[in-house]
């Protein structure tokens, strides 16, 4: 369960701040999935960031299973993000120079999974995206939308209970997109984790659980939709 | 992160930029080559010194005079009193000052003393010549053995204690004296001359007869003495001993006695300039130093071997430590060159550094990875640096040695130990040089990183 009460965010001081984020309030179960929608400037990537833990809001409370992130030390909101949640982002973020099974292994890295199942999970993780047979392959070589299948078996290799996808289409063709797209709603089935998707296409944002609209940093509508599925 | 893993990943964005890496480690073996071989020079320089100074004295025995002043620098810049006592000693430079003679009270002073095994006077004695029948004669200087080293001989044996009228012979004079061998020459029987003074009457009669061009060449009045050859020295194999190889050794009494023919009836009989004084367990350096302080505290000068070494030592440390200035000049400037590559490293990964934050690294991580990247790069500097002194050095030791004139020295002398420890030096301080980029890399805001394109 991610719960938002009251957030706002401010940059700088004065005559010169700005008002990111007034006010915005929702929550989003564990397991669904929630679109957060809006134009460039809307405040999208400000509220991904604090729903991540990446940066603080000026006012407000951020709740993740119960736990209000930021009373936690810098340290221990890095251990809560390693373990709990993942990223992918528009430009993939790849590392080029290295190969498939280095970019995945990152986060077990990060997180220090046990070396003796980090290989099986790697492995586990690049089926999942069809990516297998690359295991061994530069990623500078694989294609835009292999490289973000890669930048996926990355997000999900350490069985995030969150993954927040910021406009994971926004450099892919359509058809590549799609693919994605489907690709994200398979790991929230078969994972059970909650997805947060920022996006700008109101299609897409259509077939998520919850709908976030954002205009000029408030929340605009909010839809918990009905008819979502019951989900642990 | 583990520890291993920020290393596997540090190894990893070395091999990446490749190029890069080796010419900083490259500007950083400059200074360490450098460094190495200072180190090797100085190890070989010492090493020499202290084989010149145990080829050569005794290291169990304290070298003695009566002048208290006589082993410090001549300082004195005050005319000094003439004492006809005291001989006169003329140094080559042209100063000349007066010295204390050792006199047989001294000696038996010295030998009371407690701690000390023997005194034996250092005598060097100018022979008239050395010749056996059928042979020229040749000069020679003559000096009592001293067994404190075993000599390579050519032939024969020194036994412990050398029965008097024997005589050691070195190389040289084998083949000068008409021997067909070294093993010809031993038990064969040589001659020693040695100059009398001239007696006071015969000297009036010389004066009579000749005027006083007449006292410029003495009458022959020398004394012949027999011995018999027991051992031949081999000629030493470098300049490590101080003899020239021309040195004959007969035993104690005999150089004694072969002094005293010499010096009867001049003022010099029965003084020395110094002895020798043996240490009782000389070879602990505390024994000797404590002998020395009761020699000196007795009103005599007193040197030991462990005196000279460290002024050996010290002059070779004062020059290690201003050669070594220039290398470390070298391996400073390099790190500059290790602090540019690092923050080029940060500015090249800004986006790999957001994404590693964002997805939980510690700050202390991200900071470790370049640190560790800096500590690689010190340490392969500090290898190449290294290897390629040694190899330097060996090769170039033989040519040393040649263009010295010092044998089979090798003058560069390679340390294990103080090599790991210049590169681990070497590590630090490029952590060091690391330690600003290492700490821009963690500070850096990853929502910020993650918007570069």
């Amino acid at each position: 369960m991610i719960t938002a009460q009251h957030i706002s965010k401010t940059y700088g001081k004065g005559d010169t701040a700005f008002q990111a984020l007034h006010d915005v309030s929702f929550s989003i179960t564990s397991g669904q999935t929630a679109s957060i929608i809006g134009k460039s400037g809307s405040g999208k990537s400000t509220l991904l960031h604090l729903l991540s833990g990446l940066d603080r809001p000026t006012s407000g409370t951020i709740t993740i299973d119960g736990t209000n992130i930021f009373t936690m030390p810098a340290k221990d909101i890095d251990d809560f993000r390693a373990r709990t949640m993942s990223f992918v982002f528009q430009s993939f973020f790849v590392e080029a120079s290295q190969t498939c099974y280095q970019n995945v292994m990152l986060p077990l890295e990060i997180a220090r999974a046990p070396l003796t199942q980090r290989k099986k999970l790697v492995r586990e993780a690049l089926s999942a995206v069809d990516l297998a047979d690359k295991i061994n392959e530069q990623a500078g070589n694989l294609s835009g939308g292999q490289k973000q299948r890669l930048a996926i078996a990355r997000a999900i290799v350490n069985k995030p209970k969150i993954l927040f996808a910021d406009e994971p289409t926004g450099n892919l063709d359509s058809a590549t997109g799609d693919l994605i797209i489907q690709l994200l709603f398979d790991m929230n089935r078969t994972m059970g984790s909650t997805v947060v998707l920022v996006t700008h296409d109101q299609e897409l944002a259509g077939r998520c659980d919850v709908q976030i609209t954002l205009k000029d940093g408030s929340i605009q509508t909010s839809n918990q939709v009905k008819h979502s599925k019951v989900k642990q | 992160m583990r520890l291993f893993d920020i290393l596997r990943r540090s190894l990893r964005n070395l091999r990446t930029a490749q190029m890069r890496t080796i010419l900083t480690a490259l500007a950083m073996s400059v200074g360490t080559f450098a460094l190495t071989l200072t180190l090797a020079a100085s190890n070989g320089a010492r090493q020499y010194g202290n084989t010149i100074i145990t080829n050569n004295f005794d290291p169990t025995a304290l070298i003695v005079s009566k002048d208290k002043n006589f082993f410090k620098q001549n300082t004195a810049n005050q005319p000094q009193e003439y004492n006809p006592s005291f001989g006169t000693v003329t140094s080559a430079i042209g100063g000349s000052r007066q010295i204390q003679m050792l006199d047989d009270n001294d000696l038996a002073r010295l030998r009371d003393l407690p701690g000390v095994k023997s005194v034996r006077p250092a005598i060097s004695l100018g022979l008239r010549y050395i010749t056996r029948d059928g042979a020229r004669k040749y000069v020679a200087t003559a000096q009592a053995y001293n067994a404190y080293r075993t000599p390579d001989l050519l032939a024969g044996a020194i036994p412990a204690s050398i029965p008097t009228h024997s005589i050691i012979l070195p190389e040289a004079y084998v083949h000068a004296l008409g021997f067909t061998s070294a093993g010809a020459a031993i038990n064969q029987t040589v001659r020693l001359a040695v100059n009398k003074q001239a007696s006071a009457s015969a000297l009036t009669q010389l004066l009579a007869k000749n005027g006083a061009n007449g006292l410029s060449s003495p009458p022959a009045n020398s004394v012949e003495e027999r011995f018999k050859v027991i051992a031949v020295l081999k000629k030493p194999s470098s300049l490590l001993v101080a003899s020239n190889g021309l040195t004959l050794y007969v035993s104690e009494p005999d150089i004694i006695a072969l002094n005293d023919i010499a010096t009867k009836g001049s003022s010099d009989y029965h003084t020395y300039l110094t002895a020798y004084v043996e240490v009782a367990n000389g070879t602990n350096s505390a024994n000797l130093t404590t002998v020395q302080n009761e020699i000196q505290k007795a009103g005599y000068g007193a040197e030991s071997v462990l005196n000279a070494e460290q002024a050996i030592t010290q002059v070779i440390t004062v020059l290690q430590g201003i050669v070594s200035i220039f290398g470390a000049v070298a391996v400073i400037a390099s790190l500059f060159g290790v602090i540019n590559t690092m923050y080029i490293s940060v500015l090249q990964r800004t986006r790999e550094i957001g994404l590693m934050k964002a997805l939980g690294m510690h700050k202390k991580d991200v900071a470790r990875l370049f640190e560790i990247e800096a500590a690689l790069i010190g340490f392969f500097g500090g290898i190449i640096g290294s290897i390629l002194a040694f190899v330097a050095g060996t090769i170039a030791n033989p040519f040393i040695a040649k263009a010295l004139g010092i044998g089979n020295t090798k003058l560069l002398q390679f340390n294990a130990a103080q090599i790991l420890g210049l590169i681990i030096a070497l590590i630090i301080l490029a952590i060091l040089a690391g330690f600003l980029p290492a700490r821009k890399a963690a500070k850096l805001d990853p929502i910020v990183a993650l918007r570069t394109e």
